[in-house]
């Protein structure tokens, strides 16, 4: 049996696969400790841990260490005469015309940084050497007065040679024992000594959390007789064993909407979709991220809490539109929708718990999307008068009727989650309508096909049990781990002979890895140059193919960047000026053996089809229901109509067939 | 309005995406440091007419005046007569532009024939010729500091890609790798741009977009009108001054006159010096920019759209000859500082009206450092911005090292110079403790940035100010700090001027100090725990704790 536990905000979801039978459970989470909520969705699902073969773990912990301002009491070591980065920062504002500005807050106070004499230069030649004993002299007994649980080095130039932040690691560790010291070159390769630093500090800041957090989930398991290799998800979207996360923690920042675009990735792939757009639209936001020829787009970085993070995530965007979303209108007359929201409490006003402003969900009670008899299985009470209330006074300002409103505000909703969508897609170079989009989160589906018709997409897919798609993400992850390095290298006559070596020696790294891991079998890799015109400072991300290696060029090299660069930015067709490499990237994968089966849940209560009215701009009309577990495969249901499955329901608007194929997946596809 | 809200609210949207994604592709594929890593560079869509509507919020200064800039054009050349290959560049300060380093170029948008829009973008380039590399404080004239781009069209398929322009450009200035690779970042921005506002006008029509480019302007204005309305009318004074012309020791002033009516705002600097000789002449375009940033940042919320809207409710008049509007040919290199004391004349005038909305004097100076050196393979130049701490507000301790209200660049990591410079080195980039002026809330802190140079015969170049003077603080706070140049030679330290140039020698050390904000309100009403943050981070003395804040003096002060 293969068990994914998720640890969710409001729900730790648990999916456990044996034999195509599936076990679905769902249990509050506890945020103190989330490791009870953990065990408490095991005993509620009733497994046998001893039989287990697998078990998968994501969780928020380290996000919400950051978020919450919960994690260990870091010391910050770096180069003598740069004690203030953490605070000076980038020198720029984020809004530029407020005057109240205040900066992001690293998670390390300026009392809390130190200096070493040392200096390395760009070439990583030693300028000024390090005195080990002397810095260890001067830090120790100041790093034991201040009681630090962990210490982040990040050293000028470390990026080009580790060697003084290495030397420094072993002489704290000796003096520390039970201290966490982590060095920037571990983390991050890469030069911008604000990022790197950055990156160092929040990696530092979550690791003796994680760690601890680990540990105790183990003990616990093991208790329970489980005896296999619990592994955890990154959030590059593949999985480590637990002892390679110790090292890494912060690799699990973003693993919870990582999992959930890996399940929509696996079990797309089995009805043959490999070029997927993934739409998460859960209660307070949305995510969104393109998935080409079954692999997730890879950002080199990303920002949380407004710190930046360079560590390699997938590449996600995330905008405040959820079901909770307020509806608003601002002081210039403009109809908006979030970022604020109701949240859980209130929440919105059809929930009855004294919210009284509009919100995305409500607009699907009025327009009769949400259907409050079947929301969540009919478990929960929705109160249609509720949301008209809430939503009158805002139609009355726009001189529209209530179900015209409510239409209003999800086409902006849709719009928003376009606009998402496009910062993923047609930024980056690439045409959205080569794509299918794959909806889940509770509140994906219903919006689903209004968000393709919009981008001008043909096909929408939606998985079965959309709503937790993130815990079978988990257990169909395989292990991956991403490697970085930065090397300048011009793109001459001897360049294909340097990217031949690096790629060598990073395989020879990745496989010495996977081995302490314990993980057997072959690997797979996937080579990536980020390269440049001289003079840029950003690099594009040119895919090197690992067959043409032994015979690549520098021709090639030249023509595959001219490419890509102009892509993106619409110019760059002239390979007059000169280019270079600036760093590598390997993504190792273990595949993982078998893919597990994810299937509809039944509904045996529900009537197989009936009869519903939707609210649309041009006034009431019937459209059928149809309960998804009861459809036959491939029996066509023609739009307009709502697939109500256990965790969502799918709007198959006029226009717009639905299939279900052999797979268990909806295919939602614009007819002629 | 009969536009459908909802298509408005959807379009208006993506406009003010489609201009985030040029200023974010015109940054991410330049190629000098000052657009790539200080981000000195914007980017805008305007309508068929050239009014803006939608910008990068990337430079204030830039952003507030890319509409009068492009009616330079307009005046100069027939619209309709414009197709998909032409294009507008300028840069000439007396015929609307800013300063001669900042180049905009305006590329018409079709769609189906029709001129629906343009997309525009301005870069600060490294160099553009002139009398020295990157900066020339010495100039007298402001065709010492660079050639003069009138209000020119052009073909993009003529004139560029070896064609005259590109040529001529290339062979004036001295780093043509940098200016002519962000040229093509500032093209390739537009086409972006046009791009994307094909798109929308394929989806929606381009009646519709350019129903909504309309609509979106009466947004902003009816949102920035209603927040006048707020304020109380009257007429209220403020002034405020540079150092000095950069020749004698006599301060230059600005004097504002501040006028609310209604949902109008009227900003008149009669009284204001007479221009000065050096580069510290703003041109009009400049001062605009500056007054508007101010009235905008004070009186409405953060999130407004700023428009062509924005611009109808205010007016501004500036009396001709004065160094806020200079006769030619005075010299413009360095607008920013004057444009700074512009916009605290004015925010001084706003705080008799509006008290909790201003905050106090910051550093508010661009200081321009500039090191350069003719090395074997052609010239090194680095040229970074610094700002320095911002004013406290009625709410709030000022921003610690940041840059000014006016601009928005980003520091140059210290790695990134290590990669491209081998003639200096950064030997410290550090907070300045106490450097800041004390209140119920502090002002910001200033900071300093120092370089170790490594070679013969380089060269330092500034422009700064507030080198005498200090931040002024409002209602009983301190005022902030000042700011200094130093060049530290065998044991000698030598004090540059705020507008200087020197020789340099292997093993000095360039040191330029960034001054603080002030504070607001008075420093006995200040929280003891702020007090106590600061003296445990090391940015307050227990001494001065206790000679300034009578509440923790009072507490024992151990």
């Amino acid at each position: 049996m293969r068990v994914g536990v998720e640890v969710g905000g409001t729900f730790t979801d648990l999916v456990a696969v044996e034999d195509g039978r599936i076990v679905l459970t769902k249990v509050p989470s506890t945020p103190h400790s989330p490791d009870i909520g953990v065990m408490n969705a095991v005993e509620g699902a009733g497994l046998a841990l001893e039989s287990s073969r697998d078990f998968v773990h994501g969780s928020t912990v380290a996000t919400n260490a950051l978020l919450e301002r919960k994690g260990a009491k870091v010391a910050f070591i770096t180069t003598e005469g740069f004690r203030d980065i953490l605070h000076l920062q980038r020198h720029d504002r984020l809004n530029i015309y407020d005057l109240r500005y205040q900066r992001p807050v690293p998670v390390v106070e300026r009392r809390d940084c130190f200096e070493v004499t040392e200096r390395v230069d760009a070439a990583g030649e030693v300028i000024l050497p390090l005195d080990v004993e002397a810095a260890a002299a001067d830090l120790v007994p100041r790093l034991r007065a201040g009681d630090y649980q962990a210490v982040g080095i990040c050293l000028l130039s470390s990026y080009a040679n580790p060697d003084h932040e290495r030397a420094l690691q072993a002489a704290l560790e000796a003096a520390l024992p039970g201290a966490f010291v982590t060095c920037s070159s571990d983390v991050s390769r890469e030069f911008r000594e604000f990022e790197r630093a950055s990156t160092t500090t929040l990696a530092a800041y979550v690791q003796p959390v994680i760690d601890a957090y680990l540990l105790r989930l183990e003990e616990k398991l093991s208790e329970r007789g489980f005896g296999q290799r619990l592994s955890v998800m990154q959030s590059n979207g593949g999985r480590l064993p637990v002892t390679g996360m110790r090292r890494n923690a912060i690799s699990a920042l973003f693993s919870g909407p990582a999992a959930g675009v890996v399940g929509a990735t696996r079990q797309a792939s089995r009805s043959g979709a490999g070029n997927l757009i993934t739409f998460d639209m859960g209660g307070t936001s949305t995510d969104v991220c393109l998935v080409t020829e079954g692999r997730p787009g890879i950002s080199p970085d990303t920002v949380l809490d407004g710190l930046p993070v360079r560590t390699p995530v997938l590449d996600i965007a995330t905008i405040g539109a959820g079901g909770g979303s307020l509806i608003w209108i601002d002081d210039g007359g403009m109809l908006r929708v979030g970022p604020r929201s109701a949240g859980a409490v209130p929440g919105p006003a059809c929930y009855n718990r004294g919210g009284t402003l509009p919100t995305i969900t409500d607009a699907h009670v009025i327009r009769g999307t949400i259907r409050p008899e079947a929301f969540l299985g009919g478990t929960m009470e929705i109160l249609r008068e509720k949301s008209e209330a809430a939503f009158a006074p805002l139609a009355e300002r726009l001189g529209m009727s209530v179900p015209q409103a409510a239409n209003a505000a999800l086409r902006l909703a849709a719009a928003n989650i376009v606009r998402a969508i496009q910062l993923i897609s047609t930024e980056k170079g690439h045409d959205p309508r080569d794509y299918a989009l794959v909806p889940f989160g509770g509140a994906g589906p219903l919006m689903a096909v209004e968000v393709a018709e919009e981008l001008g997409l043909d096909r929408v897919l939606v998985p079965p049990n959309a709503g937790v798609l993130s815990a079978y993400g988990l257990i169909a992850s395989d292990f991956s781990k991403i490697y970085t390095i930065t090397r300048r290298t011009p793109v001459d006559a001897a360049a294909s002979d340097v990217v031949r070596g690096l790629y060598a020696q990073m395989v020879a790294e990745a496989e010495g890895d996977f081995r302490d891991y314990g993980i057997a079998g072959a690997l797979s890799f996937k080579f990536v140059a980020d390269m440049r015109f001289v003079g840029q400072a950003f690099e594009i991300a040119v895919d090197i193919d690992r067959e043409a290696l032994p015979g690549l060029t520098r021709e090639q090299l030249v023509e595959d960047f001219i490419a890509a660069h102009h892509r993106v930015y619409l110019h760059g067709a002239s390979a007059r000026q000169a280019i270079e490499i600036v760093g590598f990237r390997l993504e190792a994968t273990r595949p993982i053996e078998s893919l597990p089966l994810l299937s509809e849940k039944e509904l045996p209560d529900r009537p197989a089809r009936q009869t519903a009215q939707l609210h649309t701009n041009e006034g009431p009309r019937d459209v059928l229901v149809v309960s998804a577990p009861s459809l036959a495969p491939d029996a066509p249901v023609e739009g307009p109509a709502l697939i109500e499955g256990y965790s969502t329901t799918t709007l198959v608007p006029a226009g717009w067939t639905a299939v279900r194929d052999g797979n268990d997946n909806f295919i939602v596809s614009r007819k002629g | 309005m009969a536009l459908d809200p909802t298509d408005y609210a959807v379009i208006s949207q993506a406009l003010a995406a489609a201009a985030r994604e040029m200023g974010e592709k015109l940054i991410r594929s330049a190629f000098s440091t000052i657009l790539r890593e200080a981000r000195d560079g914007s980017a805008a869509l305007l309508d068929r007419d050239g009014n803006t509507i939608a910008q990068a919020e990337l430079i204030p200064m830039q952003l507030g005046t890319i509409g009068s800039v492009f009616q330079a054009c307009a005046e100069t050349y027939d619209l309709d007569s414009l197709t998909e290959d032409d294009f507008f560049i300028i840069n000439d300060p007396y015929s609307g532009g800013q300063h001669l380093q900042d180049i905009f170029f305006f590329s018409p948008i079709f769609h189906e024939g029709q001129r629906v829009g343009f997309a525009a973008s301005v870069a600060h380039h490294l160099d553009i010729g002139g009398g020295s590399p990157g900066l020339s404080p010495n100039a007298r004239d402001v065709h010492s500091e660079g050639i003069v781009i009138p209000p020119t069209k052009f073909s993009y398929s003529r004139d560029w890609n070896g064609g005259i322009l590109e040529k001529f450009l290339r062979a004036n200035v001295r780093t043509p790798l940098q200016t002519m690779g962000d040229c093509d970042a500032q093209i390739a921005s537009n086409r972006v741009g046009a791009r994307r506002v094909g798109e929308l006008c394929s989806k929606y029509g381009a009646a519709r977009v350019m129903e909504v480019m309309t609509e979106f302007q009466n947004y902003s204005e009816r949102r920035f009108r209603a927040g006048i309305a707020a304020a109380p009318d009257g007429v209220y004074h403020g002034e405020d001054f540079i150092d000095d012309d950069g020749i004698g020791s006599e301060p230059v002033r600005v004097r504002a006159k501040v006028t609310i009516a209604g949902d109008r705002i009227e900003v008149d600097y009669e009284g204001t010096d007479a221009q000065v000789r050096t580069l510290l002449n703003a041109p009009l375009a400049a001062t605009m920019s500056a007054t508007v940033s101010c009235v905008k940042s004070v009186l409405t919320s953060p999130d407004i759209p700023f428009n062509a809207g924005v611009s109808r409710a205010i007016s501004v008049k500036v009396p001709k000859g004065t160094i806020l509007n200079p006769h030619y040919p005075a010299p413009v290199r360095a607008r920013m500082n004057i444009c700074y004391r512009a916009y605290n004349a004015t925010m001084k005038a706003l705080a008799q009206a509006v008290p909790d909305q201003v905050i106090a004097s910051g550093f508010d100076t661009t200081t321009s450092g500039c090191l350069s050196w003719l090395g074997p393979t052609g010239f090194s130049v680095y040229l970074e911005i610094y700002g320095g701490g911002y004013g406290a507000s009625s709410s709030a301790n000022g921003c610690d090292a940041i840059d000014m209200p006016m601009a928005n660049c980003a520091n140059t990591p210290v790695e990134a110079i290590d990669q491209d410079y081998s003639f200096f080195r950064v030997e410290r980039y550090a907070l300045e403790p106490e450097a800041y002026g004390h209140g119920a809330h502090r002002g910001g802190a200033g900071f300093q940035k120092a370089f170790r140079i490594l070679e013969d015969n380089a060269t330092v170049a500034l422009y700064s100010d507030r080198f005498r003077s200090e931040p002024q603080p409002l209602f009983g706070g301190t005022p902030g700090t000042r700011g200094a140049c130093e060049i530290h030679r065998n044991g000698e330290i030598i004090r540059l001027g705020s507008k200087d140039m020197r020789d340099l020698q292997k093993g000095d050390l360039v040191v330029f100090r960034l001054g603080g904000g002030a504070g607001y309100g008075a420093p006995a009403d200040r929280a003891l725990a702020e007090i106590e943050t600061d003296i445990a981070n090391g940015m307050l003395s227990e001494e001065t704790a206790r000679r300034i804040y009578p509440q923790f003096a009072g507490r024992g002060g151990a």
